[in-house]
């Protein structure tokens, strides 16, 4: 509707514009053309004669200009005789006509192409782009303090719950999704949900009873990814790689092939299958016998590598171990080694990006 | 309100350019219906042209206003620009695409428009409502053409976060400067045409007409040198191929506008001095502007491909030519109908500067016939034949050289002959010291760089003769040499601007010859493979490849090399090449090292990494720079000449003071 109304004053005043201008002459508009040849004919002789003064035409040449300018001017006269009879000045119906033809053809025509309901949006001040920036933080707190009025609202709990999650406040997370599951009954998804924040709030020292939310909402639905991710990467973390290489195994059987977490899982598998050691995670010792371990079983992944080949995953383990390991130019080595084995830059994926964003360069392939 | 404006610009932006559209239709009709009609007319029009150029500068500035907010919500924003781009190629990626350039154009247009109806109030009544009314003919069609074939304003919903970046080869600051100057040479030619137009319908064409006509020339003339100049530089230094001027069809659509407004120019000036040549004069402004058009077809219609082809669409192509016909056809109908009916004036023998003036317009007209048909036949018969053939360098530069050595010849002789009659024997006498210095100037040359027989020598005495038979004029009219000192310099000093522009503006044809010769023929040309530590040497200069690396710039990961170079006389200089691939479209570009040593350059660009090492180009281009220098200087000379009495309608004041000072 504003726009509609900028528009409509943007019109009009064009239109008053182009009325004004034809408004002063409405009176006398007689002949003022002869006066303009005049005057510029005048101009011309004056020109003749400040040459003729400043030395640069001579007597001769300024008689024959001045000569040729009468001549001009007789013409001009009779031919300005003869064309004004010819005139009427535009009367005020054609030009009002011509006015309003214009508003209307500007509006249907933009009526027709314009999108008049459409904001502009600049990148700043896009929600979505704000969204990162926007202030949560008050946001929350306003929810808050509808929540302690209300704590059966159900739809507070549930914007505010995933909120803390996202903000790290775990508690209060675990808080929220409790209440959520008091008032609305569990679901999968939400014991999943809580069991994170639960095992989020205490990272180190593990959560019995997340553990068996987890449990409980995999039972409850065998098809459920969410909570057998958790479940596995949890018991990896405690140690116990048996029971985690089961849980992996039972996860990476629901997948398709296509699915975000899928990396992941493989990689949890593989942590697992070697005793909890990461082969591509910095959280590897340096120093001490367990470098030596991880040192012996780089080595073997290298041996094997260098000898049979293997998949770009693999040669991305090795590289990311040496790089965690400190050992640039091994890991230059290994790197060169992937470029040879996959000369094509679209087949090597992520490795590029790794190698490269960790100051290797790329040698001897195709770009 | 401004809240609100803010909230809608770019919708406010797409009407005002519709109402542009509107007013510019509506002030059409009036003007032709209504011509004869006296002042109110033509002072509807002057509002009306005024009004256009305020609504279209909001439409532009809303496109502005939205690149640089990066409001991915406008469809051009998104297909060229992107939140990283630095904030100057955000602006100039507003016409880096074909609709924003097509506003652009329309842009300047209607600066032009309104310039006539701010500096217009003088002109006779029925010539300014023609020629307004010719204007907003060609504002009607132009942004009727981008409204309903080419939107900039057409609208994302829902907006994406990101945009796809501006074609890498044009985020460059030539893209700031190019299409402004060239556009503006090109769409200045309209105010010509609508000049002739205008003379057509009411037939009055006189030397008052001349007066009016000739500033607009030399101004659209100025820029469009300029234009020529800054784009033959950047591809030079852009698209990496170290070369100055491809006879590429792109190039000669604008190349051509400037050989016939050039020949307007001149014949201009015969018709203003001496009332003669008057349906010539006419016929030239109709071509330079349907030259203009036809670059601007060639160009935006996808026909060609080339960096300045952004999008084919059959349809465009098809309004354009339409719109072509329309105006080139209509136009040359009218001269058809009415050019019998005008007074040819002022006669003169063949020997005189008018025959001069003559000889220069046949030249440069048929060299515009030449570079049209080099251009226009491979089109022609791909399209009606369906054979494919390519006329390359060699064609232009064998027709089109031919043509203009014997221009060149003649031209230090123009400025000499005196108007109605004059005498070739003198004016051949008078130029004797300047065929001397010439003559000298090659031998002298040729001798120290011990040139082998070739044409090379003839194209630097043809150089030399233009540059300094340029003079002669000067030379001549302050009698230097056969009065005191003191006096002479007295005499130039009083010389009209015109006598020096002319003077300046053939030194800088001279100088853009010599360049031209002087690059062809010495050029050196070195490709070679290269490793950090490795050393190059090329025509007395060395070359160090210092060290490679990897950069991120803004909105790019650049691949630099930086090279160290010796010149012959032992100075060194750091310089950078880079290859550049840009994130958002992964495409590469070339930045060349480019080192100026006096007017000669050094060319350095790094090729495609190769096995462990890096292919280096390097040329030498000896005195490249005057072949850009040559053409500011010629373009220089138009503002001069800009800036005389003569052609500066409307200024008594002046001419009285000028009356008043003792001669």
């Amino acid at each position: 509707m504003i726009f509609w109304l900028i528009a409509i004053a943007v019109t009009a005043i064009a239109c008053v514009a182009l009325f004004y201008a034809a408004g002063p002459r409405l009176v006398n508009a007689a002949a003022p053309e002869l006066d303009d040849a005049n005057s510029h004919f005048r101009l011309v002789l004056s020109g003749i004669d400040a040459d003729v003064a400043a030395g640069k035409l001579g007597e001769g040449d300024a008689e024959a200009a001045r000569g040729e300018l009468a001549r001009e001017i007789l013409r001009h006269n009779a031919e300005a005789t003869r064309t004004r009879r010819a005139r009427g000045e535009l009367g005020r119906v054609p030009l009002l006509g011509g006015l309003a033809a214009t508003a209307v053809l500007a509006l249907v025509l933009y009526a027709m192409l314009g999108h008049p309901e459409m904001p502009s949006q600049p990148l700043a001040d896009r929600p979505e782009a704000a969204a990162q920036s926007v202030d949560l933080e008050s946001a929350i707190s306003s929810i808050e303090k509808a929540l302690a009025a209300n704590p059966d609202d159900l739809r507070g709990w549930t914007v505010i719950a995933p909120a803390y999650l996202e903000l790290g406040r775990y508690d209060d997370a675990a808080e929220a999704y409790r209440r959520i599951i008091a008032l609305d009954g569990a679901t999968p998804d939400l014991q999943t949900r809580l069991a994170q924040s639960l095992l989020f709030a205490t990272p180190d020292a593990g959560s019995p009873e997340a553990m068996d939310l987890l449990r409980a909402a995999a039972a409850s639905d065998p098809l459920h990814v969410r909570s057998r991710l958790y479940l596995a990467a949890e018991l990896t973390r405690r140690g116990d790689y048996p029971a985690a290489i089961a849980a992996w195994n039972d996860v990476l059987a629901l997948s398709k092939g296509d699915e975000a977490w899928l990396p992941a899982a493989q990689q949890g598998l593989v942590v697992a299958q070697n005793d909890g050691v990461d082969p591509g995670q910095g959280a590897v010792p340096t120093s001490g016998p367990d470098a030596e371990m991880i040192g012996q079983m780089v080595s073997g992944l290298a041996a094997r590598l260098a000898e049979n080949g293997g998949s770009v995953a693999e040669w991305t383990q090795l590289v990311r171990a040496y790089l965690v390991l400190g050992d640039t130019a091994k890991a230059q080595a290994a790197f060169d080694s992937a470029v040879t084995a996959y000369p094509q830059a679209f087949d090597r994926g992520d490795l590029d990006s790794l190698a490269l964003g960790a100051g290797l360069t790329i040698k001897g392939a195709t770009p | 309100m401004a809240g609100a404006g803010k909230q809608v610009s770019i919708e406010l932006g797409h009407f005002a350019l519709i109402l542009a559209f509107a007013i510019a239709t509506l002030g059409t009709i009036g003007g032709y219906a209504y011509w004869r009609s006296g002042q109110r007319i033509a002072m509807v029009l002057s509002q009306a042209a005024i009004l256009q150029f305020v609504l279209v500068a909001i439409a532009f500035l809303a496109l502005i206003q939205a690149f640089v907010t990066s409001d991915f919500s406008l469809l051009l924003a998104v297909n060229n620009s992107h939140s990283l781009k630095p904030l100057i190629f955000k602006i100039s990626g507003v016409w880096g695409n074909h609709e924003g350039s097509m506003v652009l154009w329309i842009f300047i247009l209607v600066t032009f428009g309104a310039m006539v109806a701010a500096f217009g109030r003088r002109l006779p009544s029925d010539l300014l409502t023609l020629v307004l009314a010719t204007q907003s003919l060609l504002t009607a069609a132009f942004t009727g053409f981008t409204i309903f074939t080419s939107n900039p304003f057409l609208r994302v919903f829902p907006a994406p976060l990101e945009g796809n970046d501006l074609n890498p080869v044009l985020q460059d600051i030539g893209l700031a400067i190019h299409p402004p100057l060239l556009y503006a040479g090109y769409v200045g030619f309209s105010i010509c045409f609508s000049f002739a137009i205008a003379a057509l319908i009411s037939g009055r064409i006189d030397q008052s007409w001349a007066r009016w006509v000739r500033p607009w020339t030399l101004l659209s003339w100025v820029f469009l040198t300029l234009g020529i100049a800054m784009g033959s530089y950047w591809a030079y230094y852009e698209l990496g191929w170290g070369g100055w001027w491809f006879w590429d069809p792109v190039e000669n659509a604008s190349f051509m506008p400037w050989l016939a407004g050039t020949a307007l120019l001149h014949s201009a000036l015969v018709m203003e001095k001496r009332n003669a040549l008057k349906i010539w004069t006419i016929f030239l402004s109709i071509i330079t502007f349907s030259l203009s058009l036809l670059g601007t077809f060639l160009v935006r219609s996808g026909i060609l491909t080339s960096v300045h082809t952004f999008a084919s669409d059959p349809t465009r192509g098809l309004v354009i030519l339409a719109l072509l016909a329309l105006v080139i056809g209509g136009a040359f109908f009218l001269f058809a109908m009415r050019a019998s009916t005008l007074r040819q004036g002022g006669l003169f023998a063949p020997v005189s500067r008018e025959g001069a003036l003559i000889i220069n317009n046949l030249f440069l007209a048929t060299a515009v016939g030449a570079v049209l048909v080099g251009t226009l036949y491979p089109l022609l018969l791909d399209a009606l034949v369906g054979t494919s053939i390519s006329v390359g360098a060699p064609f232009f530069n064998l027709t089109f050289g031919a043509l203009m050595a014997p221009l060149l010849l003649v031209l230090p002789f123009g400025p000499l002959l005196a108007w109605k009659r004059a005498d070739v024997v003198g004016a051949a006498q008078r130029l004797i010291g300047a065929a001397a210095l010439a003559i000298f100037c090659t031998i002298l040359i040729s001798a120290l760089g011990g040139v082998s027989i070739s044409l090379a020598p003839l194209g630097l005495l043809l150089g030399f003769w233009v540059a300094f038979g340029a003079f002669a004029e000067l030379v001549e009219r302050s009698r230097i040499g056969r009065m005191p000192l003191g006096e002479s310099i007295r005499r130039l000093v009083g010389l009209p601007r015109t006598v020096w522009s002319t003077a300046l503006a053939h030194f800088g044809m001279g100088v853009t010859v010599l360049g031209i010769v002087a690059t062809t023929a010495w050029e050196t040309e070195l490709v070679t493979t290269l490793n950090p530590g490795e050393t190059a040497e090329l025509s007395g200069y060395t070359i160090d490849f210092d060290s490679f690396g990897q950069q991120p710039g803004p909105n790019y990961m650049a691949d630099e090399a930086r090279f160290t170079i010796t010149a012959p006389g032992g100075s060194t200089r750091q310089t950078l090449a880079d290859r550049r691939t840009y994130v958002a479209t992964g495409m590469p570009t070339t930045e060349a090292a480019i080192e100026t040593y006096g007017f000669s350059q050094l060319y350095l660009q790094l090729g495609e990494p190769l096995n462990d090492t890096h292919v280096v180009r390097i040329w030498h281009k000896p005195y490249i720079t005057l072949i850009w220098f040559g053409a500011i200087l010629m373009a220089l000379a138009g503002v001069i000449s800009l800036t005389d009495r003569r052609v500066r309608v409307g200024a008594p004041r002046r001419a009285a003071k000028l009356a008043s000072e003792p001669a």
